[in-house]
């Protein structure tokens, strides 16, 4: 139970991460492959944060007086999950539109039927 | 004092002040890219001279290195970044006559905002912030792959953008798993403390980036998605990919190897990958009848060899190398150029249907050749002194798997000559349908007019040839750049030092 403890979060990240690339691999609709970008994208954000995260520590903010710096949890990865997340958003947004203009073209989100580029 | 900040704040602004300007005078979004990397070019041919003594490191926000995020402006930062940002200038120059249909205000921007990411992407010294830059690079190539909105375009940035980002995904989990044992981001700071690490866990952090960045760099396994992009993308557009894209992509892969990691040991199997890599696109470029294809596929041969070129990891092979990766880069970029407009003429990316436009199109047709003979390497242009330092140090190593592996990257070399001059021939030597068209109107027409490339390709086009004839013919123009280049990957101490202080 406690290694449980201890790694719970870096646990929940890789699971995320592999659940993601799984259905990136295979799902055939490309709307679900994006969903599994998604949850790859959640999944190292999660890995991310826990590689700063103290249990039960505060935010690193010197704001009240009688806290230990040891106490605080490390800012620097929730600063770049703060840009790795915009970063997402983009991708996904893109992904997204994309998608839309692939079923005008196509009349079909199935990345299996849409192969007309081949080596 | 020149910044290198510069190289970075002034494209980004102009980008998104493009919509702006287009809003007052429609005409204003072609003109500014041109303008803009004109001036990034200046600025780095003004550092050139200054970073060769020492790299200026600017630190931003006014902390002191291993706490800031910070640009290492050396040899190798300075060197890209002239040849982004003139490539970017003569493709952009192109671009005022080529992109005519879709909207022209987008399409400029995302160019500006793709070389910008290149431009930080060789600047940087803060992986995290590589990882960004990386990811501006990426999103502004997916939607230019797209611009035309056609089937395979949309079709191809859809695969590109799906192996692009679990590339990057894959990028940052590095990063983040080197981030919780070093407690670090900066480069040099990474690279002073890697010796104190154990190698098992330095191991799955190395894989993550060399995967991630592979991805970008189209090294073998990873290469599904090039094709397809930089066939489907506009010409102006592929040029850039094909040209800036993947070099910038394995110039990480070198920097992270090289510098960060000094992983001497997976140096052999980054070589045999760089022929594999050489082999299977020179193969299947032999096999396309699509004449951007086989551009794409020579594209993903040609890295291939740089990469062996660079894990060959002696001051001659990273030369040898760089100086491939430049004579690939003029090349490329000419022959996309070229074949843009043979493509508009012709109506197809059929190489058939190209049968005989030499006559019609000299000019661009003349360029086209000279690319073509540039980059199988024949003496007088440029390619010929690239795969000659790449030859020479692969034999200098003296060992006898390099010897194996450079005979077959020669092997790779007669098939890119064979397909190359292949296309040449059908470009002159073919009559069919242009003769027989020309026969039927003689009758009214004695002479059909020749339908060149209008001026504004034609200009960049022979800038191109002019660079490649005259760095072919001394090459000693640039090997003085590219020896201090090479010796900034290959001492990491140097580096480290410089940076840290």
């Amino acid at each position: 139970m406690d290694f449980l403890n201890s790694y719970i979060y870096y646990i929940g990240a890789v699971g995320l991460i592999l659940i993601g690339l799984y259905i990136i691999l295979v799902k055939h609709n490309l709307v679900k492959a994006i969903v599994g970008l998604g949850i790859l994208d959640t999944g190292v954000n999660l890995f991310l944060i826990s590689v700063g995260y103290i249990t039960k520590g505060t935010a690193p903010i010197f704001s009240r007086p009688g806290i230990d710096s040891k106490d605080m949890v490390d800012p620097v990865p929730q600063a770049l999950v703060l840009t790795a997340i915009v970063i997402g958003v983009a991708i996904l947004a893109l992904a997204l539109s994309l998608a839309i203009r692939l079923y005008q073209h196509y009349g079909t989100l199935n990345l299996r039927k849409i192969r007309e580029q081949k080596w | 004092m020149v910044d290198p900040v510069l190289l970075i704040a002034v494209p980004l602004g102009l980008a998104f002040a493009i919509p702006l300007f287009a809003l007052f005078w429609k005409p204003a979004a072609k003109y500014i890219p041109p303008v803009a990397l004109a001036f990034n070019l200046v600025i780095s041919l003004l550092l050139l001279p200054k970073v060769f003594e020492n790299p200026v490191i600017v630190s931003i926000g006014g902390w002191q290195p291993p706490f800031c995020i910070n640009l290492v402006a050396g040899p190798v930062g300075v060197l890209f970044s002239a040849i982004i940002a003139l490539v970017g200038l003569l493709v952009s120059v192109y671009a005022l006559g080529y992109i005519k249909e879709g909207a022209a205000e987008k399409y400029h921007m995302l160019y500006i905002l793709l070389l910008t990411g290149a431009t930080g992407v060789v600047l940087t010294g803060d992986i995290f912030n590589l990882f960004v830059f990386f990811e501006i690079l990426c999103i502004s190539s997916y939607a230019l792959v797209a611009y035309l909105r056609d089937r395979s375009g949309i079709e191809s940035a859809v695969k590109y953008l799906i192996q692009g980002a679990v590339g990057s995904s894959l990028l940052l989990m590095g990063i983040g798993l080197l981030y919780g044992q070093f407690g670090t981001l900066n480069m040099a700071d990474i690279a002073e403390k890697i010796a104190s690490a154990s190698p098992i866990s330095l191991f799955v952090p190395m894989v993550l980036l060399i995967t991630g960045l592979g991805v970008e760099a189209a090294i073998f396994p990873l290469n599904a998605w090039l094709p397809d992009a930089h066939s489907s993308a506009p010409s102006s557009v592929s040029a850039i990919l094909s040209g800036v894209a993947i070099e910038v992509g394995l110039y990480a892969v070198a920097r992270v190897v090289f510098t960060i990691f000094a992983a001497s040991s997976i140096l052999l199997f980054l070589a045999f990958l760089g022929i594999l890599t050489l082999l299977v696109g020179e193969m299947c470029a032999f096999s396309q009848k699509n004449i951007k294809r086989m551009l794409a596929y020579s594209s993903v041969g040609q890295i291939g060899l740089i990469l062996f070129a660079l894990a060959i990891a002696t001051s001659h092979g990273v030369t040898g190398g760089l100086f491939q990766l430049v004579s690939h880069t003029l090349s490329k970029a000419l022959l996309f150029l070229a074949a843009g407009y043979m493509i508009y003429q012709a109506g197809s990316m059929e190489i058939s249907a190209l049968e005989g436009i030499g006559r019609k199109m000299p000019l661009t047709c003349l360029a086209f050749t000279i690319g073509a003979f540039s980059l199988v390497g024949l003496p007088p242009f440029i390619g010929f002194p690239g795969k000659f330092l790449v030859v020479r140090a692969a034999l200098a190593t003296q060992e006898t798997i390099f010897i194996v592996l450079i005979s077959m990257a020669l092997l790779g070399t007669v098939i890119e000559a064979a397909y190359f001059f292949r296309v040449v021939q059908v470009l002159y030597f073919r009559g069919g349908r242009y003769e027989e068209s020309s026969n039927a109107a003689k009758t009214e027409e004695p002479n059909p007019p020749a339908e060149d490339a209008p001026v504004t390709a034609l200009v960049p086009m022979f800038i191109f040839v002019v660079l490649i004839v005259v760095v072919g013919v001394y090459p000693k123009l640039v090997t003085g750049v590219l020896n201090s280049a090479a010796s900034e990957l290959l001492n990491r101490l140097d580096y480290i030092g410089s940076v840290l202080g």
